[in-house]
């Protein structure tokens, strides 16, 4: 190969090359079957490589030669697109079709569908996981549409292991117009221009590093690649390595050239990148054939090689000073600075060094300008930025976009995120070193300042998802656990500092964390991160600072509550579904009862820690099934279901469970409000012989049981029973006693005082037209119905929310004999809190959901509700709830005629019996007590449920009602109040430990229940669903894994 | 030097430019806590105690490594420092149990004086309790893994002080520890036993094995004192507890060796102790030993050296001295010989080893001693190391050698044998034995042929050159190859080498001496120097290094046979007249006989009566079979020494003599530094210190002008007596030694000699012929043995063999021989062998070792069980009288099995 020696050199090798590569651009897919050249572009980065990309690769070949289309169809090998996750990706040039997880076996399938009969092999298509639709053309996935590539723009397009395909895409042309018509500085300029920052994670502006580095004396001086890429979940450097190598080379002549008296360049490559080492040795054999390395470059008299340094996998040797004396053959320890390697780097003298990502960019910027780089991005954070976005997302992998972009976008744009509709908690952002970035900062900026503002780093890119799954002491831990293992062990705070930390966290999360561990924690990590003596042991605190300042609460849970709200730390909990329930039911112990057949069993068991089964069989927004580990083999045990079984089949075997109670006490305990809450707490008590009346300002008993939830869903009889079984422990329940004065009870000689009133008064939008008649609010709607009384529903009824409450309200109206019943929500039906099933079976009953729209005026007529004005909404920007807001969209106002008109936007307590002062009222007119101890700052008054949190669910109101039971036993026995729930007094249900066996966990869809036809529903408050039988119960119950038996 | 101002503390203190702020503050009495700092060490800033905080950081600066700068704001200690400063402490003791109660380092170690001093009495953080095991492997140095605060001083210790690098980090994050080679027992690593590791560590993690439960800080006594082993004269502390030496530290302020020492001078004092010690005088009665009081035995001497006088005239008397012995006793001897016996009949054992040195320096320089000082090698460009395996026989000047290798030096090994400063080296010279003078003219031959030769130099300094450079044409490459064995490439680059790259120094030992031309072999030396211009200046010269502690003081005192003190010829009236009028009697005018020379007298039966001190020919010398029988024909033999040595067995009367730790005095070392050796404890037993005992038999025979109250009043009419020690006292001795000449009380010492004109007015170049040695192997001895010593033992061992931790690390001789030689001769590992010169055979183990090359074989002579000496050829170099025992025609034979 002669040397390029000159820019018509380079000119003709792209002249000649760059017409055969016009196809992979070409994306019209109409002329596959009679296009001149087809190339497949087969993905040989690691990633694909691991997944089986060569043997593809070679099938492809197979295929092609065995249809005899060598002459037209070239297999290509390209590096990564950063799309790992599906590989091996292989993408069909003209028309761009791209097809993922390829195997070797269907080569042949598509040479022949595709290339030859041009149809589309749809199997192996891209299947969007959050549309599930699947999309042929990689320009159109929206993973990639999102993106703006300037690093890895050839990534995936070029071979790497050719040098012409490089020139082809202008490759090595900046390099020849910086030796040839710019002065050196002039290189520094046009860099310092760009606005370049060090894409390996401290952002130092690139052109002043080289400035320092030109402007130090010394007749040797060195440039460095730093492709010591080593955070879990980070491959961005690798994949350009693999996929465009020669940016890299290029890249770092340019540097050399510009900061003058280099003549040697390293690239520090970790040695777990065998693939990069190669495709990177290989590119710079080529650069040298082609005379852009070596002696007297293009004859300028510019002499610059590169020597690739094989890293031995320590991550500390990312360090720049590691990283230098480990080139030096020593130890890669860090080296306090200063010095600094500006000064003196490695062998001591001068040096630069850059990681791949910054390298790569610089031929663009020489090529294109420095303005046109800062024209990218954000004031002061010019350019892209790759990320590799992993963890709980959608779709994973290498995302390049302009610096300041927000992290929603990244996150939910490009990444769909985070899989299976859980919810975004927050992103680990920077590796190891870096902090999370919690939901509430989603609309965040990711610039470096805005980043490292928040407590967190850019790093080199890692971007881990975490959903409300993920674990946040967990989490710190596992990072910890990383840079202990990593660190030098050099300098003490980071050697024994991380450590300790460790321990402390593992305290933590087995549940032995004491509250001033968090002040240990919070001092030791600023120490640590003070005064270590390199960036490993600064930064290392850093997931553990953040997630304390951003995620205290968990910490909490996890000290004081003994609690994993993510149901990870396994020291903490049973199983998953128990650890999450409200009240801890034993899930895997009733199902485990019943598939033994003894649903008898099965029902004490649950009573004993949950008085109300029959309901919240019916009722419960079951979060234990959120967190079923089954989810991962197919879905969820239906826990709700089995639970409604076992209580269904006591009632029909006339089993009861009255606990005994074992000793009367004198003392008389008064609570207010006989919903879950305050039956509940009553039954606690009760259990305890404490002497306990119920006070009930209704006729009926139960609360929101009994006036919120229709009887479609809960029969009357149903609660009735389970009200009763409270009167037979002993327990007075006093209806049509509405109390005024919370104190006199005292006076009465109740020793304590639980108020669980709920929050029974419905929320106004405060929009005009809500004084017409046929305007209700929801809960006052539901009351009306469940007590029977008359309410004139109208024909076309309007129900403005999207909660339960909403939800129930447009069922009955629907059943109280309207004609249309409109749901209209502000945002988008998954972000409709109602729950999953209810909201389908309301649009089953033929219930019209409208999303994305809100009611601006009510309009009417003679008095009464004639329409409806709503106006469209949009949704930008994420809020705290991790959901997107809602704007209006001015303009788009419209109307429907409507003769009634639901609001179903909340509800508050009505905290009219507390007198001026008496106890706290807090957001929301709810009253204020402990959330832990339910204690109000009046002595002996305790108060829970929904009054004190606003509208919540049934199992968390009895819940409530526990915590307040097992307060108010603390109290009248003069104890110190405690956050952890003591309830005991039952005799010992024995739970078989029997693990199921290969066959049960074998993927196995849930039981289904049969619910009566939708027009059959909505004639009659009939229960819609209909419970498990025996047989169905069993069958259902195989399914649990037992969790609770894992070691 | 510039200097900078910074505030500190809101103080305004100076610095200067190239300081770190710790310097500053500590040149400013601004105590800033520390652990992993230590002078003498780099600072890598590891612990993190000294962290400060200073303006316009956005963290907290370690101290230690911060460059001070004019204008720098610094704080010392604000609350969060102090905050930071206890965590760490709190983080340092909870990576281990720490117990203090057993610990040997209690109350010196750095870690309880801080924790003390910040108050730490609890510890909030969960304490790792795992317990690592123990090195116990090595002799000397126990490492507790426990005790380990990771500070990284032992490290550094290895690699910076002993130049040695075996100890190193292993493994990260909290498994880090430090080990030794590949994560081996100290034992069986490279580990030299020199213990810097011991001297650097701050806690007690790395200790004196063998001081174990022997004593704590606070109880030891502690003395400054001189090494008692090879001529290097390192200064060591002594830790005393009851009358008894503990352990022992290297000097680090204002000493050359810094506080390094090798595993001799740090671990090799127990013989001290040691039970054999004599305790009292014993006379040889019915030919065994009896125990006899001093009167009687110093009596009985006095009379038998007067009745022998008397019998046969004051030459049949002489005197050997010893280079053991201080500068007052080696004076007080040769003028108790000089005086009382009535001869010249006094020599010492540099007779063996550097009397070439002095004859062939003398007459190319002038002065036969060391030109240049031991801390200039370092700054050397080129080294030249020719006959010395100087990380063996004076480790810490192989420790300067590397220094100076780090420092970027070219270093030129010229050795037959592979010895570990060829790892170092740029070029090894691997040269025949006894070929050394073809090897240098080899390389002035190209010097002088390629125009590299100091022009200027040889034209104002020096005299004869012509007629040298005429000796050179008998030294084309072609004859040097032929007879050294070493490549013309290799020898003209050595030549190119030497000469481009100076300051270049020459040091040589007894390769270059202990050869029957030893004499031109040292001039060959001089030559080279004077030919390249490397004399008079910094880190140039020629360099002997000198083997025994004090064979510098013992020739400068005159235990010579040919001068007084200070090389005053005898056979010059005038100084002869000097020392009369000084002594008070008349003294003789012809030189006396040489070592080697007083005992083939003895053989003869010339020579009727020998005084010896501290000298144990019967083992040192060459041919020993002959030794023995020629000290068997003495009619008396007075020896005086600390041990029955292999000498003292013949000997008529044996005093008890004190131990180097037992008196006070001088030692002259290498580089003619003065130093004080100091008593630390009392003599041993009924022992006595030399200077008193040969007072003592001077008086009793007579003698006038021995009525000493104390060394103190031998050194001064020590330096009234000789010029060059002229300006050396006690007084003066106290701020650290002297390098002689010092001719006036206010003369600070030479550090440097023939700096403008040389001693002797001009360099004298001299003209040199190639001489073989003189015994070759032959059929019947076809191989050469060469002759040396080991790391881990002194001369012939009477001291280390009775050190209990260097005998177990080596406890046996051994013969050195290459894998080729032994298989032809069917020899393995650990053999069994008999090696027969025509002198005599031993029997010893075979060492197959690729060190020694094909044709020579290697032994030490520390081992009286297989004393290599019965071996050598006592053929002598004719100038100075120094045996050929690196040469000599040996066969080796496997034993039967």
């Amino acid at each position: 190969m002669k040397k390029v020696d000159s820019l018509k050199a380079l000119d003709e090798i792209k002249g000649r090359v760059r017409p055969l590569l016009a196809v992979r651009e070409d994306l019209d897919y109409t002329k596959i079957k009679e296009a001149p050249q087809v190339d497949i572009l087969v993905c040989r980065g690691t990633g694909c490589t691991a997944a089986g990309s060569a043997e593809a690769e070679d099938a492809f070949r197979d295929a092609v030669k065995s249809n005899g289309l060598q002459s037209r169809v070239n297999v290509v090998k390209t590096g990564c697109r950063g799309f790992c996750e599906k590989g091996p990706n292989v993408i069909i040039t003209p028309s761009d079709v791209l097809y993922t997880e390829v195997r070797a076996e269907d080569a042949s399938e598509i040479v022949e569908r595709h290339l030859l009969n041009g149809e589309i092999v749809e199997r192996l298509l891209y299947k969007d996981p959050v549309t599930g639709k699947s999309i042929p053309f990689n320009h159109e996935i929206d993973f990639y549409k999102g993106q703006t590539r300037v690093v890895m723009h050839l990534n995936g397009l070029i071979d790497p292991w050719n040098i012409a395909e490089y020139i082809a895409y202008d490759g090595y042309r900046a390099l020849i117009k910086a030796l040839t018509e710019m002065r050196p500085e002039e290189v520094l300029g046009e860099v310092t221009k760009s606005g370049l920052r060090g894409r390996g994670g401290a952002g130092f502006p690139t052109g002043m590093k080289w400035g320092f580095v030109h402007s130090a004396a010394g007749e040797e001086k060195f440039v460095l690649c730093n492709g010591d890429e080593g955070d879990p979940g980070a491959f961005m450097n690798r994949s350009v390595l693999e996929g465009n190598p020669h940016s890299v080379i290029e890249g770092m002549a340019i540097g050399a050239y510009a900061i003058g008296n280099v003549r040697q360049g390293y690239a520090y490559v970790r040695a777990e990148y065998p693939l990069a080492n190669e495709t990177l040795s290989h590119a710079i054999h080529q650069a040298r054939e082609y005379g852009f390395l070596g002696e007297n470059i293009l004859g300028t008299g510019f002499s610059f090689d590169i020597d690739i340094f094989p890293g031995a996998g320590a991550f500390v040797c990312g360090e720049e000073t590691a990283l230098m004396v480990s080139i030096e053959g020593k130890r890669g320890n860090p080296q306090q600075r200063p010095p600094f390697p500006a000064n003196k780097g490695l062998f001591d003298k001068p040096s630069v060094l850059n990681n791949v990502e910054t390298w790569s960019n610089i031929p663009r910027i020489i090529l294109n300008g420095g303005d046109w780089y800062s024209s990218i991005g954000a004031k002061g954070n010019a350019g892209t930025k790759t990320f590799c976005l992993v963890g709980k997302i959608s779709r994973s992998g290498i995302a390049e976009v302009p610096l300041g972009s927000s992290l929603g976008y990244v996150v939910f744009d490009i990444g769909g995120g985070p899989p299976g509709g859980k919810r975004f908690k927050a992103v680990q952002i920077g590796g190891p070193s870096g902090g999370v970035i919690p939901l509430e900062h989603i609309n965040t900026p990711v610039d470096y300042e805005s980043v490292t503002g928040l407590g967190a780093i850019m790093g080199s890119g890692g971007l881990i998802v975490m959903d409300e799954d993920s674990c946040m002491v967990d989490m710190a831990r596992f990072f910890l656990q990383f840079t202990k293992d990593e660190s030098c062990g050099k300098c003490t705070p980071c050697r024994v500092g991380i450590p300790k930390m460790l321990e402390i966290l593992e305290r933590i999360s087995q549940g032995e964390g004491k509250m001033e561990d968090l002040d240990t924690l919070e001092e030791l990590a600023s120490m640590v991160a003070e005064a270590s003596l390199c960036g490993l042991g600064q930064t290392a605190p850093n997931p553990v600072l953040s997630t304390i300042r951003h995620f205290r609460e968990e910490y909490e849970a996890h000290i004081i509550d003994k609690k994993c709200p993510a149901t990870v730390c396994a020291a903490l909990f049973r199983a998953p579904c128990q650890h999450t329930c409200p009240v801890g039911l034993d899930c895997f112990g009733y199902a485990a009862l019943i598939k033994e057949g003894k649903s008898d069993e099965a029902y004490r068991l649950i009573k004993q820690k949950l008085p109300f089964p029959m309901v919240v069989g019916r009722v419960c927004h079951h979060p234990c099934e959120a967190k079923c580990r089954r989810a991962q083999v197919d879905e969820p045990v239906a826990i709700r279901h089995l639970k409604r079984f076992a209580a269904d089949w006591a009632l029909e075997h006339n089993v009861e469970y009255i606990p005994e109670i074992k000793e009367k006490r004198e003392e008389r305990v008064a609570i207010i409000g006989s919903g879950p809450a305050g039956l509940s707490a009553a039954w606690d008590l009760a259990i305890y012989g404490y002497q306990v009346t119920v006070f009930e300002a209704l006729p009926e008993a139960g609360g929101m049981l009994a006036v919120g939830i229709p009887e479609y869903r809960l029969p009357k009889d149903v609660l009735k029973k389970e009200v009763e079984d409270v009167r037979k422990l002993g327990v007075e329940i006093k209806q049509n006693s509405r109390i005024d004065d919370v104190t006199s009870l005292l006076k009465d000689g109740y020793k304590a005082i639980f108020i669980a009133i709920g929050a029974h008064e419905g929320a106004r939008m405060g929009i005009p037209g809500e004084d017409l008649e046929g305007v209700y609010e929801a809960i006052e709607f539901l009351r009306e119905v469940n007590l029977g009384k008359e309410v004139r529903v109208g024909k076309k009824v309007a129900v403005i929310g999207g909660g339960n409450t909403a939800v129930d309200s447009a069922r009955v109206a629907l059943r109280k004999g309207a004609d249309e019943v409109y749901i209209f929500y502000r945002r988008e039906k998954k972000d409709m809190p109602a729950i999953e099933e209810e909201v389908l079976s309301t649009e089953e009953e033929g219930v019209h959901l409208h999303c994305l729209t809100t009611p601006t005026k009510i309009l009417g007529d003679n008095g009464r509700v004639s329409e409806l004005e709503l106006v469209r909404m949009e949704l930008r920007e994420f809020d705290r709830s991790g959901r997107r807001t809602p704007y209006a969209i001015e303009g788009s106002e419209y109307k429907v005629a409507v003769d009634m008109v639901i609001e179903a936007i909340g509800q508050r307590p009505d905290t009219s019996l507390i007198k001026d002062g008496e106890l706290k009222i807090g957001r929301g007119g709810t009253i204020i007590a402990d959330p832990r101890t339910l204690a109000t700052e009046q002595k002996g008054i305790f108060a829970g449920g929904d009054a004190v949190t606003g509208a919540a669910t049934v199992v968390e109101a009895i819940a409530a009602g526990q915590r307040a039971a097992s307060s108010i036993r603390r109290w009248l026995q003069g104890k110190e109040l405690s956050p952890l729930v003591e309830r005991d007094g039952y005799e010992p249900i024995a739970i078989p430990s029997i693990l199921p066996t290969e066959e049960e966990t074998q993927e196995k869809a849930k039981v289904r229940i049969s619910e009566i036809e939708p027009k059959e529903r909505v004639a009659s408050f009939k229960q819609a669903v209909s419970g498990y039988s025996p047989e169905e119960a069993m069958e259902e119950a195989r399914r649990c894994l037992r969790c609770d038996l894992e070691v | 030097m510039n200097e900078i101002s910074l505030t500190i503390d809101g103080r305004q203190v100076k610095g200067e430019e190239g300081d770190t702020v710790l310097d500053v503050c500590k040149a400013n009495g601004i105590y800033v806590p520390t652990l992993c700092h230590k002078d003498g060490l780099s600072d890598v800033g590891a612990c993190r105690m000294c962290v400060v905080e200073i303006e316009r950081e956005r963290r907290v600066m370690p101290a230690c490594t911060y460059p001070a700068k004019d204008g720098l704001v610094v704080k010392t200690h604000t609350e969060r420092l102090e905050r930071y400063r206890r965590l760490i402490l709190e983080l340092i003791l909870s990576e281990h149990e720490h117990n203090c109660l057993v610990c040997e380092q209690n109350g010196n170690c750095e870690l309880q004086n801080l924790v003390y001093q910040y108050g730490i009495d609890k510890i909030s953080l969960p304490i790792n309790k795992l317990v690592e095991p123990i090195d116990d492997s090595s002799e000397v140095i126990l490492r507790d893994p426990n005790k380990c605060i990771l500070c990284g001083r032992c490290v550094r210790a290895c690699a910076e002080i002993a130049g040695q690098g075996i100890l190193s980090f292993a493994d990260r994050g909290s498994k880090t520890i430090i080990v030794a080679d590949l994560n081996w027992p100290l034992a069986q690593s490279g580990c030299v036993s020199c213990g810097a590791c011991i001297q650097a560590c701050p806690t007690g993690a790395l200790t004196e094995k063998l001081a174990r439960f022997q004593g704590r800080s606070w109880e030891f006594r502690k003395v400054q004192t001189t090494c008692p082993y090879c001529g290097v004269g390192c200064q060591i502390e002594l830790n005393i507890k009851d009358n008894r030496i503990v352990k022992i530290y290297g000097v680090e302020d204002g000493s050359d060796n810094k506080g390094n020492l090798c595993v001799k001078g740090r671990f090799g004092f127990d013989y001290v102790h040691h039970p054999d010690r004599l305790t009292t005088p014993l006379i040889k009665r019915n030919g065994k030993f009896e125990e006899a009081s001093w009167d009687e035995a110093l009596d009985l001497i006095a009379t038998r050296f007067k009745e022998l006088k008397d019998k046969y005239g004051s030459d049949a008397l002489a005197g050997l001295s010893s280079a053991k012995c201080t500068n007052e006793e080696n004076y007080l001897f040769q003028k108790f010989v000089r005086t009382c016996f009535g001869t010249n009949n006094v020599d010492h054992c540099a007779r063996l080893c550097h009397a070439p040195t002095v004859t062939g320096l003398v007459q190319t320089f002038g002065s036969g001693a060391m030109t240049n000082s031991i801390n200039e090698i370092g700054d050397a460009a080129c080294i030249l190391a020719i006959g010395t395996n100087t990380t063996e026989n004076h480790p810490v000047i192989g420790r300067e050698v590397k220094r100076a290798v780090d420092n970027g030096a070219k270093l030129i090994v010229a050795n037959p044998r592979e010895i570990n400063l060829c790892h170092f080296a740029s070029l090894w010279l691997q040269h025949k034995p006894g070929t050394d003078v073809a090897l240098l003219m080899g390389m002035m031959r190209v010097i002088v042929d390629e125009g590299l030769l100091d022009l200027v130099f040889i034209e104002e300094r020096c005299e004869n050159f012509d007629a040298f450079k005429q000796s050179l044409n008998d030294f084309d490459l072609d004859f040097v190859e032929s007879v050294t064995g070493v490549p013309r490439d290799n020898i003209a680059q050595a030549a190119r080498m030497f000469a481009v790259n100076s300051p270049a120094t020459i040091l040589y030992a007894m390769g270059i001496t202990q050869s029957s031309h030893g004499h031109d072999n040292v001039m060959a030396t001089a030559n080279l120097a004077m030919l390249t211009g490397n004399v008079g200046k910094r880190s140039t010269g020629v360099n002997p290094l000198r083997g025994q502690n004090n064979v510098q003081g013992a020739c400068d005192m005159g235990a010579l046979p040919n001068v007084y003190p200070g090389y005053q010829a005898v056979a010059d009236p005038a100084i002869r007249g000097k020392f009369e009028t000084a002594w008070g009697c008349s003294l003789p005018a012809s030189p006396g006989l040489t070592l080697i020379e007083m005992l083939e007298a003895a053989y003869r039966k010339e020579i009727k009566a020998l005084y010896l001190v501290g000298e144990n020919p019967a083992l040192s010398d060459p041919d020993i079979r002959h030794v023995w029988e020629s000290l068997a024909k003495l009619e008396f033999l007075v020896v005086q020494d600390i041990f029955l040595s292999e000498t003292a067995k013949f000997a008529h009367v044996v005093l008890p003599a004190a131990s180097f730790a037992e008196r006070d005095g001088t030692f002259t070392n290498t580089e003619r530094r003065v130093q004080r050796v100091r008593k630390a404890i009392k003599p041993i037993g009924d022992s006595r210190p030399d200077w008193w005992i040969i007072c003592q038999v001077a008086k009793r025979s007579g003698a006038k002008g021995f009525n000493y109250s104390h060394p103190f009043d031998v050194m001064e009419e020590i330096r009234h007596l000789t010029p060059s020690y002229g300006g050396i006292s006690y007084q003066r001795l106290e701020n650290g030694g002297l390098q002689w000449p010092c001719p006036t009380d206010d003369h600070p010492g030479t550090p440097i000699l023939h700096v403008n004109t040389f001693v002797r007015g001009k360099g004298r170049f001299v003209p040199l012929k190639y001489v073989p040695p003189a015994e070759l192997p032959d059929e019947n001895y076809p191989l050469i043995l060469t002759t040396g010593r080991s790391l881990y033992h002194f001369h012939t061992g009477t001291m280390t063999r009775k050190v209990v931790g260097l005998n177990n690390i080596e406890p046996e001789s051994t013969v050195e021989i290459n894998p080729r030689d032994a298989s032809q001769l069917g020899i393995t590992q650990d053999d069994k062998v008999k090696v027969s010169s025509r002198r005599g055979e031993v029997i010893t183990k075979a060492k197959v070792t690729e060190a020694s090359p094909p044709g020579v074989v290697f032994m030490t002579f520390h081992f009286a069980e297989s004393p290599a000496n019965i071996l050598t050829n006592p053929k002598l170099d004719p100038i100075s009288k120094i045996p050929e025992l690196k040469v000599c025609a040996v066969t080796v034979r496997p034993l039967m099995k």
